[in-house]
């Protein structure tokens, strides 16, 4: 009746509750959560699971340290069919020199005549990122730790379920559809509003990040053009209305409808985010010899491999 | 207590049962693997730590790394028409610089390592092509996904782009370099990666590109 998978989960869920001494109509209800989850039964994912998050185990690598062992903890991993069509193709960059030199070196990029623009609104980003948010965020980083700022991030990234859910429908992605209405059932009951995510920890059941602009990406709509917005950052045509779209389906336009508080929701959002995110635009500054350009270069790509998936 | 240290047994045999499970790995990842272990061990490794020994760890974790990539491979790919018109030496110092300027942004954030581990999924070989996919898993964000292209030389897998969901690092790198040569020239890229590599901390005043 279950596949390898549902039952290491139920082997886990089991121990958990030898644990904790939970009562057993949490293990049967536990149970039909699974059942009634598609993603259990997706064909072709592979399972891992981490004791010492689960069972709260004092396995933790800081402890195997202490007793002067260097190596990792193992990660149990089942694989089954391990590479998945998301797998991009192997490129056909020639070794030796003889190549066709136009068709080989032909370069994949966003088109960009708005650049003056675009790098205007860049370092005025930039500006109010090492001017304001970063300085507010760092403050907000002392006050607030970091698990109640993950519990945070979690709500508001539960909140934004119907975004994802329908634009899965939309594509016709009735798996990732079922994950993310499974997901918000278990995390907004067991997650406490969706503070936690227990649907990850205990069930491991992956979100489907999807949003109004893949969805026109997946009906074959190209970027078009690059835009970097001052506040928001970077986007395109495409996704700028795609992220007009998912406007209307976020819920904090139903909940928060006063604009100023609604704003402010918005800000404390962005705000909590980046203070989990602290020194990834410094990093990509590091490393990059034009940041505008790579920036630019690093949203198309990560976009187009959000639409392949 | 009793029924704890059951559950002690039952979840030590299905740890065993996870791993016996584990389908056996191929070449490229057990050749990535081994030193990519061997560069964790040198991160964890106590003896390691402190201020005085990060010029030796440094060096330690530079050389597993050369031995991990392709880098006159991950020059070629990231330069791409201009590769043809450099000659030797000119080709020698960009592997030089472009190298440096990886090793200034990567090796700065090695201190940053808390342990975190790395799953590997799977790999594709297509002649002497190869794909490693690897997932890098925390406890409470989404796991990262990130692709390793490979090619086969003298029987040894060598790197030659790293893809971290979906970015990949040569094609971000032909961008920048492509759309430099374009507004000036290749002296300019080489003046430009110079000024960079020689100033170690230009993460902030570095805005205008």
């Amino acid at each position: 009746m279950f596949k390898k998978k549902n039952l290491y989960t139920l082997q886990i869920i089991f121990c958990f509750m030898l644990f904790t001494g939970l009562p057993s109509f949490f293990h049967l209800s536990c149970q039909t959560a699974m059942a009634a989850s598609p993603s259990v039964s997706v064909k072709g994912e592979y399972i891992f699971f981490m004791p010492d998050e689960l069972l709260y185990f004092p396995l933790e690598a800081s402890n195997f340290k202490r007793h002067g062992i260097n190596q990792p903890l193992p990660i149990e991993l089942c694989m089954e069919d391990s590479l998945t069509e998301e797998t991009p193709g192997i490129d056909d960059w020639p070794e030796n020199e003889e190549y066709d030199e136009e068709s080989d070196w032909e370069m994949d990029l966003i088109y960009d005549p708005l650049e003056p623009v675009n790098r205007a609104f860049f370092s005025f980003n930039d500006k109010l990122y090492f001017w304001v948010l970063k300085p507010v965020s760092t403050g907000y980083n002392k006050v607030v730790p970091e698990p109640l700022r993950k519990n945070v991030r979690n709500f508001f990234y539960n909140l934004r379920m119907p975004i994802r859910g329908i634009n899965c429908l939309l594509q016709g992605k009735i798996k990732g559809f079922g994950t993310e209405i499974c997901r918000f059932l278990i995390n907004t009951t067991l997650g406490v509003l969706g503070t936690a995510d227990p649907a990850k920890i205990l069930f491991n059941i992956e979100g489907r990040d999807e949003d109004f602009g893949q969805t026109l990406g997946f009906f074959g709509l190209g970027p078009v053009i690059y835009i970097d917005w001052p506040i928001l950052g970077p986007s395109s045509l495409r996704d700028t209305i795609g992220y007009a779209g998912d406007m209307y389906l976020d819920p904090l336009n139903y909940i928060v409808t006063q604009n100023k508080y609604n704003l402010s929701a918005r800000g404390y959002n962005t705000v909590n985010r980046i203070s989990l995110k602290t020194g990834e635009y410094e990093s990509l500054k590091k490393a990059a010899l034009d940041p505008y350009v790579s920036l630019r270069d690093a949203y198309y790509q990560y976009r187009k491999n959000m639409i392949r998936k | 207590m009793k029924s704890a240290y059951l559950s002690g047994i039952a979840i030590l045999f299905f740890i065993a049962a996870g791993i016996s499970s584990a389908s056996p790995a191929g070449e490229l990842t057990e050749q990535i693997r081994q030193t990519t272990d061997k560069i964790i061990s040198v991160l964890n490794d106590p003896c390691m730590k402190g201020p005085d020994k990060k010029e030796e760890k440094i060096n330690l974790i530079r050389k597993l790394v050369y031995t991990l990539f392709d880098r006159e491979g991950v020059s070629r790919r990231v330069l791409a028409r201009q590769w043809r018109k450099l000659n030797d030496q000119e080709k020698k110092d960009f592997i030089f610089l472009f190298s440096k300027l990886l090793e200034q942004t990567y090796m700065d954030r090695i201190d940053n390592y808390s342990g975190q581990q790395v799953a590997y999924i799977g790999e594709k070989i297509d002649g002497k092509y190869g794909i490693l996919k690897t997932k890098i898993l925390s406890k409470n964000d989404k796991d990262i996904i990130v692709f390793y292209k490979a090619i086969k030389k003298n029987s040894k897998w060598l790197i030659y782009d790293v893809s971290v969901e979906g970015v990949s690092l040569v094609n971000n790198y032909r961008t920048q370099f492509q759309s430099i040569i374009m507004q000036s020239s290749y002296d300019n890229l080489i003046k430009t990666l110079k000024a960079k590599v020689n100033k170690p901390h230009s993460g902030k005043d570095n805005t205008k590109g």
